[in-house]
């Protein structure tokens, strides 16, 4: 049966006439059109449907869309303010810490959220904060050196 | 992957929930962190009619501090437990348990009661519906066989959780509300040892609150897996010791993750441990020990004979932890 459901999704609030069972996923991508957030695994074994809920990550794959209702969602296509790149995004460019681009959107949103909560981190604890996000192009070196390149020193 | 379809339900409190879970048991599921249990639905593996979403229910994620030890809600969120200095001051070894499980995002989906109740795994079960297709269904998938046994006429799927030896090292007690009413009991009873239901609770219990009593001593957990995150353990161990000032050991627990239908202990090395001082002597003779009271199955993809091996290497390891642990810390109050 379908339902109503009411998401705020990076700032603006969508009303999704959807099925019960839909992943917070499959609604971001199908119902409101955000592909930003990748399907992977599906599983929650590779961390490229990462979204912040209420400022945590959290995979969208095994989230159901009707439990995000009433949170604030963040999707990568909501990290950039005013045309201007989130300092994580511009590090990642910068740093050269995306090749094929698919575990980009997760990578950065675990890291904003890893860093709010722990702005000055070890090499090790970024690592491990990462360790969720499977990347199979850049061998994660540049990936770490983007996120520590942009914590407070 | 899709989600099948199920009728959904958002109770205000536990006791709707139980109320609800009472009616249909069998075809309901409890949606707490959803990390596993949707996982298991995807691989077609759970088909519930009806799911419950605890997660709206107030007051049912704290950590508390009184008397009687520290209260844990069973909907608290491993990283609140990881990130919590009370935790931190009295239990380190649930705060390294609770980093240990799977990674970042997961930790903060998944909740304490859910990593407590979490199913079962073998490796010819926690596959997708097309992989399992190849062959008739096991034991857990409804059928009657075992491929991990094939004479045998029991499931012998592993039960993986991390928090759950911790906890059963520093002597939990669970605290469940059903239609009759609450119950408490320890957590050790919470697993039944058979694969095919290896939870105890009875018809239409929910997991309230987890309460760790006051404990001296050490406890450690050590989590033997193939990389540093996300994965399962191939073994892991639980170790909780108490001295009595000099180099006896008064009370010891030694508790097995991944190595039976649910959380071995190893009550003839613990009673070993006690009849003589802590030495590199004793610790051969209880590592020995202990690997003889542990039957592994080829649920993972590691032969038995290995993870009998490593759990004997993890035992000596973190007993050799405790012992120079003991003589760097001798005045410092932590054996």
């Amino acid at each position: 049966m379908k339902h109503i459901i009411k998401l705020s999704v990076n700032g603006e609030e969508y009303e999704v006439f959807t099925e019960i069972h839909k992943t917070l996923l499959e609604v971001l991508r199908e119902d409101l059109g955000l592909t930003g957030t990748k399907r992977g695994c599906d599983l929650g074994s590779c961390g490229a449907c990462t979204v912040l809920i209420d400022e945590k990550p959290c995979l969208s794959c095994l989230t159901l869309a009707i439990d995000a209702q009433g949170k604030k969602i963040i999707t990568i296509e909501g990290l950039a303010t005013d045309g201007t790149l989130h300092p994580l995004q511009k590090a990642f460019a910068q740093k050269g810490a995306i090749q094929c681009g698919f575990c980009t959107p997760g990578m950065i949103l675990t890291a904003k959220a890893f860093l709010d909560e722990n702005p000055n981190p070890s090499e090790e604890e970024a690592k491990m904060a990462i360790s969720g996000n499977l990347c199979r192009c850049t061998g994660y070196v540049k990936i770490v050196e983007a996120i520590l390149s942009v914590t407070i020193k | 992957m899709r989600l099948p379809r199920f009728e959904y339900f958002k109770p205000k409190t536990l006791k709707e929930a139980v109320k609800l879970l009472t009616a249909d048991p069998k075809g309901t599921v409890l949606l707490s962190g959803g990390t596993d249990l949707l996982v298991n639905m995807k691989h077609g593996l759970i088909q519930p009619k009806r799911m419950i979403n605890l997660k709206a229910i107030p007051k049912s994620a704290y950590i508390r501090d009184e008397k009687d030890g520290l209260r844990i809600g069973a909907l608290t969120t491993l990283h609140e437990i990881a990130s919590s200095p009370m935790v931190q001051e009295k239990f380190p070894a649930l705060i390294q348990a609770s980093k240990e499980v799977a990674a970042y995002a997961l930790q903060m989906m998944g909740t304490i009661g859910g990593n407590l109740c979490q199913g079962n795994r073998c490796r010819f079960y926690n596959q997708s519906a097309f992989w399992r297709s190849v062959r008739p269904p096991c034991h857990k998938a409804g059928g009657k066989i075992c491929y991990v046994a094939p004479k045998s006429k029991e499931c012998h799927s592993a039960y993986c959780g991390d928090i759950a030896p911790v906890l059963i090292a520093l002597n939990a007690q669970m605290k469940v509300l059903g239609a009759e009413g609450e119950r408490v009991f320890p957590l050790k009873k919470l697993y039944t040892q058979n694969g095919n239901r290896p939870l105890s609770l009875k018809k239409g219990e929910i997991l309230k609150e987890i309460l760790i009593p006051p404990s001296s001593g050490k406890t450690l957990y050590l989590k033997w897996r193939l990389r540093n995150s996300l994965e399962f353990p191939i073994i892991s161990l639980a170790l909780h010791l108490e001295r009595d000032g000099k180099q006896q050991i008064k009370k010891s627990r030694i508790i097995f993750g991944a190595v039976g239908p649910g959380p071995v202990e190893a009550a003839l090395a613990e009673k070993m441990l006690k009849t003589g001082p802590l030495d590199e002597r004793m610790i051969e003779k209880v590592s020995s020990q202990a690997v003889k009271e542990i039957s592994p199955m080829r649920t993972s993809l590691h032969s038995p004979s290995y993870k009998r091996r490593m759990a004997g290497i993890l035992l000596k390891q973190g007993l050799e932890e405790i012992m120079n642990c003991g003589i760097r810390n001798a005045e410092c109050g932590i054996l």
